[in-house]
C-alpha cells in the first residue's frame, strides 16, 4: 500500500527554478505517468521522490508520513534510472542482490528473490554475465529487475525505454502493463513519448517549465486539454488552434473565425469577452465539399494528404492557418481541391487568448 | 555508456593522410623518433657497457668500445663490497632502505589520495573549484619552502630522523597531485550509479568498496607509478627526515661517487647506478600500457 502526496515541491539548481510549486496525489495502486518536453524537470522531480536531491520547499508524503528527510534507502522504493545505471563490474545476480545485501536479508531469502525476478523478466540466462555482455533490452530488464527485487510497493521509473528500438520499445510497453497489473504496486514512470503515456498511465501529469499543467486522465489530458500547451503538446498531430473573435447577438454569442460563426456555449459566453482561442481536434472535424458545410464549417483549399495507413490526415490552409482533419483512406482519394471543415458538436475547446489557460463549461467546472 | 569507454579505451578514428605529403610526414616522424632514442638510449648502452667493463678497461679505452671480456664483477662490488665513507658494504642497505620508505610511502598515499577524491567528487559544495585550486597549489609549489617548519614539528612530536617521518613527509607532498587525480577521474564516473547504489541503501564506504573501488584499476595504477617514481628518487628528504640509520638508495649512491679514495671506479658506480634505476625501469616495463591509458582516462572528462 503506498499513496504518494506531493505538496508544493519547489526545487532550485542555482537559479535556475527546476520544480516550481507542484502539488498532486498519488493513489495507491496507480500508473502514474510525468509527461513533459526534455528539460521540464521530470527526472528532478522523481529524484525528489525518490529521496536523491534535497528539496527547498513542500513536501512529500508516503501514506501521509512524512518523508521529506528521509534517505532513500529508507524510503523503500524501487528505481529505474534513465541511463540504466548498471554497477558495471558487477555481475547482473550481484546486480540485483547488492541492494538486499545492504539491508543484511538473509542469504537463503536473498536468492529466492533474486531467483523470483529474474524468472518474471525471464533473464535468468544472463544471471552471470556483467552488464557489458548485454544488449539495450536485457540490460533494461536488469534494471528493472535491480528495482523489483526489492520487497516495496512504490516503483519509480526514468525514462526506461527511451534507448530502445521501436520495435522493443512496443513490447517492453505491453510487459511493463502487465507488470503493474500483475504487482498491484504504484508506479511513477517518466517519459516523454505521448504513446507510453496514453497506453500505460491511469494518470498523466503533464509539466511544463517545471510547472505542472495538468494531472488527469489520459482521455481528459486528450479531449479537454487544461491549456494551450497541452493541447499542442499531446497528440500527434497536436490540437488544431484557432484566434476567434466574440460577438454577441440575438442567438447568444458565436466565435468568429475565418469566416466561419460558431455558436458558443451559453457557459463559457458568459466568461469571455473580446478575443479567445478556439481548440478542435483533427478527428472532430468532417471534412465536406466547399459550400456545403453551412456558416458553422471553415473553407479553406487542401494543402498536402499523409496516409498513415488506418486514417489519413488532410492539411486544409484556411486563412493564414494549417488545419489537419483524420479522415478514411477511401475519402482521401476522391478529396476536391476545395473543402469545408465542420467540427463536430461539443467538441470544441475554449482557452483563454493571454493565459492560454482552458475556459471550462458548464459540465467541467 | 561513458564508463565502458575508460575500461576499453578510446576509439580512435583513423587519421585523413594524403599520399604525398603522408609519406614525406612519415619519413619525418621516423627520423625524428630514432634520434630521439638514440639520446636516450647512448647514455643507457654505455653505462651498461662500463658496468661489464675491469677497471683497467675502463681507464684504457673509448667509453663506446665493448667489453672485451664481459664480467659481472663490477655489479657484485657494487651491491655487496664497495665502499661508501668507511664502511664497505655495498649499496644493497641503501636498497633496502629504500624499499622499506617506499612501500609503506606509496600504498598510504593512494589509498588516502583515493578516498579523499572520491569523497571530493561527491561533494557538491559551492567552493569546491576553489577547493582543488588549492590542491593545485599544494601539489606545484616547492615543498624546499616547508621544510624547516616540518622539521621542528616532526622533532616535537618525536618522529624526525625516523622511518616514519620520512613516510610521513612523503605521503603528505604525494597527497595533493594523487587527490586530485582521483577526484578527476571520479568525477567522470555516472553520477546515476552513485544514486542507484544510494537507492539500494549503500552508504558511503560500502559504495566506495563494491562500484567505485572496481572501476578504478587504471587511475590506481597511474597513483602508483607517480608516488613510487617520487619516492624511490626523492634524495632531499630522506637525506634530511630518515635518519643515519634509514639512508636510502639515492644518498648512498650519492655517497659512493663521491667517495675518493684511490681511483675512482667507473665500472662500479655505473652499475650501483644500474642496480638503483633497475626497479622504477622494472615497473614501467610492467605497466606502461595501463599508464597511458590511465593518464588519459585521468585526465580527460569521459
Ligand atoms: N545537476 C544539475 N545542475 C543544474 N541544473 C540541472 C541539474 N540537473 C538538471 N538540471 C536542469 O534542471 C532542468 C530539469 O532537468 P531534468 O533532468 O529534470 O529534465 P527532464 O524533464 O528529465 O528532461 P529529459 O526528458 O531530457 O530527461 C533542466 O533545465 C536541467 O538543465
Ligand atoms: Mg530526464
Amino acid at each position: 500500500m503506498t499513496r504518494v502526496s506531493l505538496q508544493n515541491i519547489d526545487r532550485h539548481y542555482g537559479a535556475l527554478h527546476a520544480l516550481r510549486d507542484v502539488s498532486f496525489e498519488v493513489e495507491d495502486g496507480e500508473f502514474v505517468v510525468l509527461l513533459g518536453p526534455s528539460g521540464c524537470g521530470k527526472s528532478t522531480l522523481l529524484s525528489s521522490i525518490a529521496g536523491l536531491d534535497p528539496l527547498q520547499g513542500g513536501q512529500i508524503l508516503f501514506d501521509d508520513q512524512d518523508v521529506s528527510r528521509l534517505e532513500p534507502a529508507q524510503r523503500n522504493i524501487g528505481m529505474v534510472f534513465q541511463s540504466y545505471a548498471l554497477y558495471p563490474s558487477m555481475k547482473v545476480r550481484s546486480n540485483l542482490s547488492f541492494g538486499l545485501e545492504s539491508q543484511r536479508m538473509s542469504r537463503a531469502k536473498i536468492d529466492e528473490r533474486v531467483g523470483w525476478a529474474a524468472q518474471l523478466l525471464q533473464i535468468e540466462p544472463l544471471l552471470d554475465r556483467r552488464p557489458a555482455a548485454l544488449s539495450g533490452g536485457q540490460r533494461q530488464r536488469v534494471a528493472i529487475g535491480r528495482a523489483l527485487v526489492r520487497d516495496t510497493d512504490l516503483f519509480l521509473f526514468d525514462e526506461p525505454l527511451s534507448n530502445l528500438d521501436a520495435k522493443l520499445r512496443t513490447e517492453m510497453r505491453v510487459e511493463i502493463k502487465a507488470l503493474h497489473k500483475r504487482l498491484g504496486a504504484t508506479f511513477i514512470y517518466v517519459t516523454h513519448d505521448q504513446v507510453e503515456a496514453m497506453t500505460l498511465a491511469t494518470r498523466i501529469a503533464v509539466m511544463n517549465g517545471g510547472r505542472l499543467e495538468q494531472y488527469d486522465t489520459p482521455e481528459t489530458v486528450y479531449e479537454r486539454p487544461a491549456s494551450t500547451f497541452v493541447a499542442s503538446f499531446i497528440g500527434a498531430p497536436p490540437m488544431n488552434l484557432l484566434p476567434a473573435r466574440v460577438v454577441r447577438g440575438d442567438g447568444g454569442a458565436v466565435a468568429e473565425v475565418q469566416g466561419a460563426r460558431l455558436p458558443i456555449p451559453s457557459g463559457i459566453a458568459a466568461q469571455v469577452e473580446g478575443e479567445v482561442t478556439l481548440g478542435v481536434r483533427c478527428e472532430a472535424l468532417t471534412v465536406m465539399p466547399a459550400g456545403s458545410g453551412g456558416p458553422e464549417a471553415f473553407t479553406g483549399s487542401v494543402v498536402v494528404t499523409e496516409p498513415l495507413g488506418a486514417d489519413t490526415l488532410v492539411w486544409v490552409e484556411v486563412g493564414e492557418h494549417r488545419l489537419c482533419a483524420r479522415i478514411p483512406p477511401r475519402d482521401a482519394r476522391s478529396l476536391p481541391g476545395e473543402v469545408a471543415l465542420a467540427p463536430a458538436s461539443g467538441a470544441l475547446s475554449f482557452f483563454h487568448p493571454e493565459s492560454g489557460q482552458r475556459i471550462p463549461g458548464e459540465a467541467e467546472a | 555508456m561513458s564508463f565502458t569507454d575508460t575500461r576499453t579505451g578510446y576509439h580512435r578514428p583513423e587519421a585523413p593522410t594524403g599520399r604525398g605529403w603522408g609519406t614525406a610526414a612519415r619519413v619525418g616522424l621516423w627520423a625524428f623518433l630514432a634520434i630521439s632514442a638514440l639520446f636516450f638510449a647512448i647514455p643507457l648502452f654505455v653505462m651498461l657497457s662500463t658496468s661489464l667493463k675491469t677497471a683497467e678497461e675502463v681507464r684504457g679505452g673509448s667509453v663506446f668500445a665493448l667489453p672485451t671480456d664481459p664480467s659481472l664483477a663490477a655489479w657484485g662490488k657494487a651491491w655487496g663490497s664497495a665502499c661508501i665513507g668507511r664502511v664497505c658494504e655495498g649499496i644493497s642497505n641503501g636498497l633496502w632502505n629504500s624499499v622499506k620508505i617506499l612501500v609503506p610511502s606509496t600504498i598510504l598515499s593512494v589509498a588516502i589520495a583515493a578516498i579523499n577524491g572520491y569523497a571530493l567528487s561527491l561533494w557538491r559544495v559551492p567552493y569546491a573549484g576553489l577547493l582543488l585550486a588549492g590542491l593545485l597549489l599544494g601539489a606545484f609549489i616547492p615543498f624546499q619552502v616547508m621544510i624547516y617548519p616540518l622539521v621542528r614539528m616532526f622533532a616535537q612530536v618525536g618522529i624526525y630522523g625516523s622511518l616514519t617521518g620520512v613516510v610521513v613527509v612523503h605521503v603528505l607532498f604525494g597527497l595533493p597531485i594523487l587527490t586530485l587525480i582521483f577526484t578527476n577521474f571520479y568525477r567522470s564516473l555516472p553520477p546515476e550509479l552513485m544514486k542507484a547504489a544510494r537507492v539500494d541503501g549503500a552508504g558511503f564506504f560500502r559504495i566506495f568498496r563494491r562500484i567505485v573501488l572496481p572501476m578504478s584499476a587504471n587511475v590506481i595504477i597511474v597513483a602508483v607509478i607517480l608516488s613510487f617514481t617520487g619516492v624511490w628518487n626523492d634524495y632531499l628528504l630522506a637525506l634530511i627526515f630518515a635518519g643515519r640509520d634509514n639512508l636510502p638508495m639515492t644518498v648512498q649512491l650519492n655517497s659512493l661517487v663521491g667517495t675518493r679514495i684511490g681511483l675512482p671506479e667507473y665500472n662500479v658506480n655505473m652499475a650501483a647506478t644500474l642496480i638503483a634505476a633497475l626497479p622504477p625501469l622494472i615497473l614501467y616495463l610492467i605497466s606502461g600500457q595501463y599508464f597511458v591509458r590511465g593518464v588519459t582516462a585521468g585526465a580527460v572528462k569521459g
